[in-house]
């Protein structure tokens, strides 16, 4: 994943986690799954709620509220499954969000100074600035705070 | 991206399958291979054969029973997988490992046909534990892997303690003679 903006409009899902608004492209979105049973079992890994069920397949939570909102959230109503590479394979994935889900076509800009290493740029949507999210990096922060000295660091 | 509302099942084909035994600690379920444990007896009816080891330095790992010529260490379900201390009332001597589970019950018995690997999302000392995961009447239920309650080099330093915990014993019993 490159912080090089791109020139080009993209497409992008508008998605919800706790009271915030951020974007996710869209190519790596496979579907809104609706409120199934979310499986917990004993595990080490941080971030990672357990797992729910969708079309034979199981797929890992990550629960990333506290990383994006700084607390839980109570509100998450659905899954936002996407795709998570691990080298050259990818693995479905969910993150709960409240459900209010919807398309736009946006120019990606650049990631401001003292961004998160999670955030590959931003969206300016009638004056509103969406963070764009890097699931990857999201993810493989593992509890990182978005106040980290120098994001660069993390995004290699 | 698709807005889905529910989760078609489609036919499969049989599969062969594995007997499994359900067990419960702190109400957390797990399976592990019905072919993987020897015997189930009570932690009632082995405490008096239980040995407690001394100056362990594996904390899961407080005693050790002496079955057919083999010694296997009683690891504490509970502490191996970071669960809520309870009060296990059954022991799961393993076949083909010289290690034996505290558990808190057995739910029953089950085949599963399918066995999901463990999603790479889980990266930590559960990839050690299980060897993946099955769904079983709407719950996905983790399958343990016999090996990964205790490694090699564990298995090395509970043997020492084991053994200087004998010599102790045999010199103790010796003064008292």
């Amino acid at each position: 994943m490159s912080a090089v903006p791109h020139t080009e409009k993209q497409s992008y899902v508008l998605l919800h986690v706790g009271n915030r608004r951020f974007a996710l492209r869209s190519e790596l979105v496979e579907e809104l799954a609706p409120p199934v049973r979310l499986h917990h079992f004993p595990n080490t890994t941080s971030l990672t709620a357990g797992v729910i069920v969708r079309r034979g397949r199981i797929v890992p939570v990550y629960d990333v509220a506290p990383m994006l909102c700084g607390r839980e959230s109570s509100v998450h109503r659905f899954y936002l499954v996407a795709r998570r590479k691990f080298g050259n394979e990818s693995e479905a994935s969910a993150i709960p969000v409240n459900g209010e889900c919807e398309l736009a076509t946006a120019e990606l800009l650049p990631v401001s100074d003292g961004d998160p290493c999670y955030f590959e740029g931003s969206l300016d949507l009638g004056g509103e600035k969406i963070e764009v999210l890097n699931l990857e990096a999201l993810v493989s922060s593992r509890g990182v705070p978005n106040n980290v000295s120098d994001p660069l660091e993390l995004r290699q | 991206m698709k807005f889905a509302t529910n989760d078609g099942s489609k036919p499969r084909r049989a599969q062969a399958s594995e007997a499994v035994i359900l067990f419960c600690i702190a109400n957390q379920t797990f399976a592990i291979a019905a072919d993987a444990v020897q015997e189930i007896r009570s932690t009632d009816s082995l405490g008096g054969a239980a040995i407690e080891i001394e100056e362990a330095d594996v904390p899961k790992v407080r005693h050790l029973v002496e079955r057919a010529r083999r010694t296997y260490y009683v690891v504490s379900g509970c502490s191996h997988f970071g669960l809520r201390l309870t009060r296990p009332t059954l022991v799961l001597i393993l076949r083909q490992i010289r290690a034996a589970v505290l558990v808190d019950s057995i739910e029953r018995m089950a085949d599963v046909s399918k066995i999901h690997p463990l999603p790479r999302a889980f990266e930590g000392e559960e990839r050690k534990w299980y060897r993946g995961l099955t769904y079983l009447e709407d719950r996905v239920i983790p399958l343990i892997h016999p090996g990964g309650f205790l490694t090699v080099e564990e298995f090395a330093r509970l043997d020492r303690a084991a053994t200087l915990s004998s010599t102790a014993h045999e010199m103790a019993g010796a003064e008292q003679a």
